[in-house]
């Protein structure tokens, strides 16, 4: 009898895990684990694997492109994150209003954000063509004469983050809306009345308890940034000039064009250990923060 | 909510029951399209994976295909196309992920890649089974598909780069046409006559890449890889004189367009566009420029100290993991061989069928425009092959990324080519 | 998963603050937004103004505001060069059984976390959550080897299968069950019922909230994923929208009609996802966050 409900209490067990934890550990788990192990190896998946120790890692040492893939990823956050945070914000606030039409206006600023990155990338391309785009069209309406964006390794990574902003800003405004209207309004009502200004109210009371979303976001579009890779391969594929490799890019590089997959995963790796310092922070500041979706 | 959400999941269960459920009856069938069609007796079907054909000559294959399938009723073949940019990728993510397609084409400087890993059927028994099979080929073509005296491909067609020009801004500029004795400086004179910013028109473009640069090198004499191919030679004083000659012509002499000025038009539909007075480009172009509304010629490429021009080989190879060698073989042969195939690919001028059979040529050679048509064949006097390595594709990307940081002026000829040693050195190690 | 649509919260507590408002600000505030609108509609504008010009026609110096005499010769282009309609197919296919399975698998594994006792749970669930910390693209390399070992490379099943099982899912379902009360269940108990009951006809009608968030940011992510599908597909037949997309840009460097046109072809359906359940959108996007 005993005996009999353990086996149905384990097999309902199974029943309900095994679907999920099965693809998990199989398209997931294994893979994480292989992908530990390749990067020990040089396997071009044509001829058999070679061991060869910690080669892949020192190479990615003396490796140009890593460290110029690395920069530009760093480039690409330092550009994008303070921009698409303080936009993120300013636009939160204004937003933060019954105005008729605002509602309209929140559904527009999800239409990049639903939209696929292809779509937007090809998209801005076409916007930042130097000739024949409307930006520079623009532009010259007002008498400057616009760069060469995508063909001007001086500007090419500019308009990958400008169109990247454009593309998560509706993301980061919902995450600060919902921040905004998580600040209980007797706060406001209360230094309202002692008589502070409007500066002074969003200084020393929204701020600071808008400050755990400010730091989720922050981390969350840090995390995003270190990973950044659809929008560089369809608008530059790195180029020109190399001046838009990134971390990712550069993995697939050498997994799929020159079949390094031991060092494409070794790579991936170094990837994973800055994503990983950010996520910590992300933990700590969550605990810190209490913010709850 | 609650109930609107049930429904939903209920929906998508089923959905996804469905779907599971179709993809699971035909699991083998490629496609959603073909599934209805995977009946039993069908023939046996090849892929045949492409660079060369897209988007030009879609059609032109299409015929040799519709001829090979009428000689032989049990085989279909399936064409599959990707742009040159992105076709070696593409290539190397297949025979890697152990999907080849059966039989596909590849040029001669990624054949050694492919031929040293062991990822190509040995043709050579089944070459060797037809009595004087070879002597049909051009032999240069031919033999660039061997390799440790096996054969692993069969040529299908070669091409080289030409200096095209535009006869009507040569007469509007006054400008005597080019000729076979011209050298760079006669080309930097023209082009500099011919160059009208005001109307958009420039003297010249020659794309700066890695195959425009091993042969601008030759035109100086110099050259990538050492005799013996055991070192790089690429930063001789003389190819860093070539180097700075290509990048000047944009920056110095302005004669070309920067990569802004041309905002991803490309070079062809420039010309096309009666925007280029003189184009280094292949041949393969022929077809494209046949409608172009200005008068057009080509003539030899003007060198320096030397002439120099490419030549380009592409070629089919099967794929060793192929479950139809028969088949492949029928197809590779008759794509590259067969009367009917070089028959539409002359009347196309899709690149030259690397035939050795002088009737073809003579009826290509009769074919305008270009009038000129005897300049691609005088060309091959001074053929340079390109530099290949095993590590083909890294050394190609390598190059072109320190010859675009010359060209927008991040590094000077002699250090992107100190560079470029140092890597290609180590690629050889 | 309690929170509330946005507008209505702003419509509350917006009114005290209005009193004191200067024009200044309300001007400023307007401009902003105004100026923010545009931004987000005038890229949108251009792309299908463009995809209503003939093809050949888009590279002028001065743009056309207008499309003069729309027409749908580009789209027709599009049509008759790349398959885009079966991609359109393949898009909705992998969106509908990715969903579908990871509506399933986790709604599942979640409940064996939320409402089932055994030894190993804990390190289970820790095992789910250490897999969300890990980037897709460290993956990626040795997934594309599983795919070749098992011979999935170009198929449906290798499109498919890295995205049928989502710890993310099993994490936000799990915690949307662990806030269904005992109760319930315990009645259910008392009646008989077994766990496919109670999982079935107490604990899912509970967080169909939740349900309706995963669903939606799975459709999202697999209708617009890009990496994967781009490296596991050759097929044209067999690409989804936006290798497809990508595929004709590269065919078409120049030709901006068409390539707009197969952009309006791959965004018109998300969007109208989007606009038939905003709600769960945007919750939806919020929690993508957290992936």
């Amino acid at each position: 009898m005993i005996g009999e409900r353990r086996w149905s209490k384990t097999g309902w067990l199974i029943l309900f895990l095994l679907p999920g934890l099965g693809g998990l550990l199989l398209f997931t788990v294994l893979p994480i684990l292989a992908s530990f192990v390749l990067a020990f190896f040089a396997w071009d998946l044509l001829t058999p694997p070679q061991f060869v120790g910690l080669q892949n890692f020192t190479a990615i040492i003396y490796d140009k492109e890593f460290w110029a893939a690395l920069r530009h990823t760093l480039t690409f956050i330092a550009g994008y994150l303070p921009l698409v945070v303080s936009l993120g914000l300013g636009m939160a606030l204004a937003m933060n209003v019954a105005v008729r039409g605002i509602g309209l206006l929140r559904t527009l600023f999800f239409f990049p954000v639903v939209s696929s990155w292809v779509a937007v990338a090809l998209l801005w391309s076409w916007l930042f063509n130097p000739k024949y785009g409307l930006i520079n069209y623009l532009l010259s309406l007002i008498g400057i004469t616009g760069p060469g964006w995508l063909f001007d390794p001086a500007w090419a990574m500019p308009a990958v983050i400008l169109t990247s902003v454009w593309k998560d800003l509706g993301f980061v405004l919902v995450l600060f809306l919902a921040g905004l209207q998580a600040i209980p309004l007797d706060y406001i009502e209360a230094a309202a009345l002692d008589g502070a200004g409007r500066i002074a109210q969003f200084r020393y009371i929204t701020l600071p308890l808008l400050a755990p979303t400010t730091f989720f976001v922050l981390i969350i579009s840090l995390i995003n940034s270190f990973q950044v890779f659809d929008q560089v391969w369809v608008m530059t594929k790195g180029g020109p000039a190399g001046a838009t490799t990134v971390l990712v890019e550069r993995i697939v590089r050498h997994a799929f064009s020159y079949g390094e997959m031991g060092y494409a995963a070794a790579i991936s790796w170094v990837l994973f250990f800055l994503v990983f310092g950010a996520t910590i922070v992300q933990f700590r500041v969550q605990r810190m923060g209490k913010f709850d979706v | 909510m609650p109930r609107l959400s049930i429904r939903f999941l209920l929906l998508s269960l089923l959905t996804a029951a469905l779907l599971a459920g179709c993809t699971a009856v035909a699991p083998a069938a490629p496609g959603a399209a073909t599934a209805g069609e995977a009946t039993s007796q069908e023939p046996v079907t090849i892929t045949y994976f492409t660079f060369s054909a897209a988007p030009d000559h879609m059609e032109d294959l299409g015929q040799m295909v519709a001829a090979f399938e009428a000689a032989n009723p049990t085989t279909k073949v399936k064409v599959e196309t990707a742009p040159f940019d992105q076709y070696f990728t593409k290539l190397q993510t297949l025979v890697a992920g152990g999907t080849a397609p059966d039989v596909f084409e590849l040029n001669y400087e990624n054949f050694v890649s492919y031929a040293s890993k062991d990822v190509l059927l040995d043709m050579t028994p089944l070459a060797g089974a037809d009595a004087g099979f070879a002597d049909v080929f051009y032999p240069l073509a031919y033999k660039a598909f061997q390799r440790d005296g096996k054969q692993y491909g069969l040529p299908a067609s070669f091409s080289n780069v030409v200096l095209y020009y535009n006869k009507d801004l040569f007469d509007a500029a006054g400008v005597d046409y080019p000729t076979a004795e011209w050298t760079w400086q006669d080309e930097l004179a023209a082009a500099q006559k011919l160059t009208d910013p005001a109307n958009g028109v420039w003297g010249e473009f020659s794309p700066i890449q890695f195959w425009e640069f091993y042969k601008t090198a030759a035109q100086n004499g110099c050259s990538v890889l050492s005799a013996d191919g055991t070192t790089s030679t690429i930063n001789e004083p003389s190819c860093v004189e070539a180097l700075t000659w290509m990048v000047d012509k944009i920056n110095k002499y302005q004669i070309s367009p920067t990569d802004a000025d041309m905002a991803g038009v490309s070079d062809g539909d420039m010309f096309k566009q009666g925007k280029l007075a003189m184009l280094r480009t292949g041949i393969w172009m022929f077809d494209s420029f046949k409608d172009a509304p200005f008068a057009w010629d080509i003539a030899l490429e003007p060198g320096n100290t030397q002439k120099a021009h490419h030549f380009f080989a592409n070629g089919v190879a099967i794929a060793a993991t192929t479950e139809h060698p028969q088949e492949a073989w029928a197809w590779a042969k008759f794509f590259t061989s067969s009367p009917e195939a070089a028959k539409i690919r002359v009347a196309a001028s899709w690149e030259l069928p690397a035939l050795n059979d002088q009737a073809l040529f003579d009826q290509w050679l009769a074919i305008t425009p270009p009038a000129s048509r005897t300049v691609v064949f005088q060309a091959l006097d001074t053929l340079v092959t390109p530099p290949v390595i095993e590590k083909q594709s890294q050394m190609q990307d390598a190059v072109n990324l320190l010859l675009e940081q010359v060209k927008s002026g991040a590094l000077t000829p002699q250090e992107a080519l100190d560079q470029a040693k140092t890597e290609i050195d180590a690629l050889l190690k | 998963m309690s929170s509330q649509s946005i507008p209505q919260q702003s419509a509350v507590r917006s009114q005290p603050q209005r009193k004191n408002r200067h024009l200044g600000a309300a001007v400023l505030r307007y401009l902003v937004l105004g100026a923010g609108g545009l931004l987000m509609v005038i890229p949108f504008w251009w792309m299908l103004v463009t995809s209503l010009k003939p093809p050949g026609s888009v590279l002028t110096v001065t743009p056309e505001l207008f499309p003069r005499q729309p027409t749908l010769e580009s789209y027709q282009r599009v049509w008759a060069t790349i398959p885009i309609g079966q991609m359109f197919l393949n898009s909705l296919i992998v969106t509908a059984v990715s969903v579908g399975a990871q509506l399933i698998s986790s709604a599942m594994a979640a409940y064996a976390f939320a409402r089932m006792q055994w030894r190993a749970r804990d390190a289970v669930f820790l095992l789910y959550v250490a897999t969300l910390m890990v980037p897709s693209q460290v993956t990626i390399t040795p997934l594309f080897i599983l795919m070749q070992r098992l011979g999935w490379v170009d198929t449906y099943q290798g499109l498919l299968a890295p995205s049928l099982v989502s710890a993310f899912g099993a994490f936000l379902l799990r915690q949307a069950m662990l806030s269904v009360p005992r109760e319930y269940e315990e009645a259910a108990v008392l009646d008989g019922a077994n766990h496919w009951t109670i999982f079935r006809q107490v604990v899912l009608p509970m967080i169909g909230p939740a349900l309706a968030t995963l669903a939606v940011f799975a459709t999202m992510s697999t209708w617009n994923s890009f990496l994967w599908p781009l490296f596991v597909t050759r097929d044209e037949r067999l690409m989804t929208l936006p290798v497809g997309l990508a595929l004709l840009h590269g065919r078409f460097t120049t030709e901006w009609s068409m390539i707009m046109a197969g952009a309006v072809i791959s965004v018109v359906p998300i969007i109208l996802m989007y606009l038939a359940a905003q709600r769960a959108f945007v919750r939806g996007v919020a929690l993508s966050g957290l992936k």
